[in-house]
């Protein structure tokens, strides 16, 4: 390991608990004069988002005033999952509702970057609606090194991830597409990213003049784009990790873990291309295929994923006339 | 108007118009007890290892503002908001402890009007709402007289023998009041009565020598079915009111394996302590007949013993927990507890044991409560607390 990435480790790589002090956090917020969103995108999450809306906004709005604004913004869920986080009193908006004028796309990334036009904060924090053993530390663990650290511009979670089973949890196993595809991709093109312990991990926190100036792809390469974009532009020194100990999550299966790569692999060669690390692309097909096999038949099932991006939220007439 | 010029009937009527208004409040607010049930909650807490949970309710005592918040040696935390004259306290309790390991997954789920988890009614619930007291009353507007001497017990449950509670009494010298023991169910109980009950746990063993060919020969479960049978054979008297339980049975590892141990755990309870003696004796020369007989080794052993105890059904505090129970339309159930109330009673305190709410599957992993009721019932318990703090409840 190089001294930079160690001194890199060193000084940019947080544990929850040297944030406890919610109280001073907020002192030091107020102080900066800062406000802060937190984020939450949902679709069909009626199981989680309860105890997600309940506990963090008890705790960091109401008993600790961290967060000042906190939303819940909605794919188009079939389920209750709307009803529920209204009723524990988070804000609700349809991504739909959201600049309407530039038509609606489903997927997480689309709920995120419209959040970015919808929210006031300066810092915005991005929670996943899944997590079974949601805490404060979620939220205060990922914006204390930005209330802290003016040249720090973007944080990532990182954890233990035990998978959920119906036979109870298992330990470890979890980032599969971390340790199989995206850890060998920052080694070949990223190094330094490398540090980045959780690259995947679904709970950020950033600051609103970098968000705003970058593309959302609306699917699975949501994460990794933010990664290589902000790279690009602010180097290592704009990151920092926080370990938030344990996050318990949904198991996925294979099958959708090669969808989630086929669409986070769109992404990157999109990237190393625009980044100048590839001279050329070939058009790449869009549809993923995989094996299903029945009674001694192979079957080839192909399932269309396209990358779509938003692009940066900036260059939106309707956010620059919100922002007038 | 002061309470000086109030008789006690129109403080309590005053009281009592207020209940709407409050249940109304307590909904409002719900977040201040909710989330600590959730927090409270996930943390395992068994009998005799309820530490972490315990830490996290004195972490809150401390956050909202108690004075003197504190772990005794037995592991209880305790607080105290002051009251403005502090002459006497009223003591409100929850037990930390929970039926459920560490092995069980204790991640609870919160729907719009329910919550599911394991504990969640017995008993993060009940301890919730003791630890969001102070806020509670802070934003209600309510200021008491009384200190409020708010207590999170240990070692409640099972063959704990209510250790925590009975020390924490016992070596916690302040004037009382009265006492409120807080279950998260059922919505309605009333105990103001504590009964008397033995835990006993009956210890089977086969000898190294044991003759196989014997007649009458076989493993520990045989053994111990034909053992429950002829305890069964005990009378049980209907005058006093008398109950045994058999709550835990425990033998065997397979399918084809004679076991050589087993273990039988009872409860009897009855409002009549010399049964409790008469029906312990019965058990114990029924053990000691069988281990004769068969030439096992048979041992009764008591775990926890405690005498009857209680308050009269006409004691005023009784009589004004049943006024407001009615006005915020909960229906009493009268049931005698077998729980922290004892310690109470016994330390020489009037007491009550009150349910929040209802519950379904009860000391199952999908424990449920529901969160409609949970209004009312937290709104009977901060009204009785008033009520005491006015000496509305004393003879």
């Amino acid at each position: 390991m190089t001294g930079n990435n160690q001194k890199w480790l060193d000084n940019n790589t947080f544990h929850h608990g040297e944030f406890w002090d919610i109280l001073k956090l907020v002192e030091e917020k107020e102080k900066k004069g800062l406000k802060i969103s937190l984020c939450i995108p949902t679709l069909n999450e009626e199981k989680t988002i309860g105890k997600e809306v309940l506990i963090l906004r008890s705790e960091l709005m109401e008993r600790y005033p961290l967060v000042d604004e906190f939303a819940v913004i909605d794919s188009g869920s079939t389920d209750k999952t709307l009803e529920v986080a209204s009723n524990f009193g988070a804000d609700v908006y349809l991504a739909s509702d959201i600049l309407p004028e530039v038509g609606d796309k489903r997927g997480k990334g689309e709920n995120l970057w419209k959040a970015i036009h919808q929210l006031k904060g300066d810092i915005i924090c991005y929670v996943d609606a899944d997590i079974s053993n949601i805490h404060p530390r979620f939220v205060y663990g990922l914006v204390a090194p930005l209330i802290r650290r003016d040249e720090v511009h973007y944080v990532k979670a990182f954890y233990d991830r035990p998978l959920n089973y119906s036979s109870g949890l298992r330990a470890s196993g979890g980032g599969r597409v971390t340790e199989i595809l995206i850890r060998p991709l920052f080694s070949l093109f990223y190094p330094e990213l490398t540090n980045v312990v959780q690259p995947l991990s679904g709970e950020y926190a950033a600051r609103r003049e970098v968000l705003e100036m970058i593309p959302f792809p609306i699917g699975y390469g949501v994460e990794t784009s933010h990664l290589l974009d902000l790279y690009e532009k602010y180097g290592l020194e704009a990151f920092a990790q926080t370990d938030l100990d344990r996050r318990v999550h949904r198991n996925q299966t294979t099958n959708a873990l090669g969808k989630m790569s086929f669409g986070i692999l769109q992404t990157f060669f999109n990237r190393l291309h625009a980044q100048g690390k590839i001279d050329q692309m070939p058009d790449m097909e869009t549809f993923y295929r995989r094996f299903e096999v029945e009674d001694n038949v192979y079957n080839q099932i192909a399932q269309e994923v396209v990358e779509e991006e938003r692009p940066p939220m900036i260059e939106i007439e309707g956010y620059r006339n919100r922002n007038n | 108007m002061t309470i000086e010029t109030m008789t006690k009937d129109a403080a309590l009527e005053s009281l009592l118009k207020e209940i709407p208004s409050l249940i109304e409040s307590l909904r409002e607010n719900r977040e201040t007890y909710l989330t600590d049930a959730v927090l409270l909650g996930e943390i395992p807490s068994p009998t005799f290892r309820e530490k972490d949970r315990v830490r996290l309710a004195l972490d809150r005592f401390r956050e909202n503002g108690l004075e003197d918040p504190d772990i005794d040696e037995f592991g209880n935390a305790s607080g105290i908001l002051p009251g403005s004259e502090g002459s006497s306290s009223i003591l409100v309790m929850a037990h930390a402890d929970s039926v459920f390991g560490p092995d069980v997954r204790h991640v609870l789920n919160v729907g719009s009007d329910y919550i599911t988890g394991p504990g969640i009614a017995d008993n993060a619930i009940g301890m919730a709402a003791i630890v969001g007291l102070p806020k509670l009353l802070n934003k209600l507007g309510i200021r008491l007289k009384d200190d409020l001497l708010l207590l999170i017990n240990t070692k409640s449950l099972g063959v704990a023998n209510l250790e925590g509670s009975r020390g924490f009494l016992e070596t916690k010298q302040r004037p009382i009041r009265a006492g409120i023991c807080v279950e998260g169910a059922e919505q309605g109980r009333l105990s103001y009565s504590g009964l008397g009950a033995l835990r006993g746990q009956i210890n089977l063993n086969l000898p190294g020598n044991y003759d196989w060919n014997r007649f009458g020969a076989a493993g520990a479960i045989s053994h111990l079915t034909r053992l429950v049978g002829q305890i069964m054979e005990i009378p049980v008297p209907k005058e006093p009111k008398t109950k045994m339980v058999f709550g835990e049975i425990h033998s065997g590892s397979s399918f084809n394996t004679s076991p050589r141990s087993g273990r039988l755990r009872f409860e009897i309870s009855s409002e009549g302590d010399d049964v409790v003696d008469e029906m312990e004796t019965q058990v114990n020369e029924l053990c000691e007949q069988y281990s004769m007989e068969t030439g096992l080794l048979v041992q009764m052993e008591v775990v926890a013993k405690r005498k009857n105890c209680g308050i009269p059904f006409t004691h005023p505090l009784v009589k004004t927990t049943r006024t407001i129970m009615s006005e915020a339309g909960i229906t009493p159930a009268v049931d005698p507890s077998t729980g922290d109330l004892n310690s109470i009673i016994l330390a020489g305190h009037p007491g009550v044991t009150l349910g929040l709410t209802s519950a379904e599957n009860l000391r199952e992993a999908n424990e449920t409560i529901k969160l409609e009721p949970l209004y009312s019932g937290m709104a009977q318990l901060i009204t009785l607390i008033r009520a005491i703090d006015l000496g509305l409840c004393e003879l």
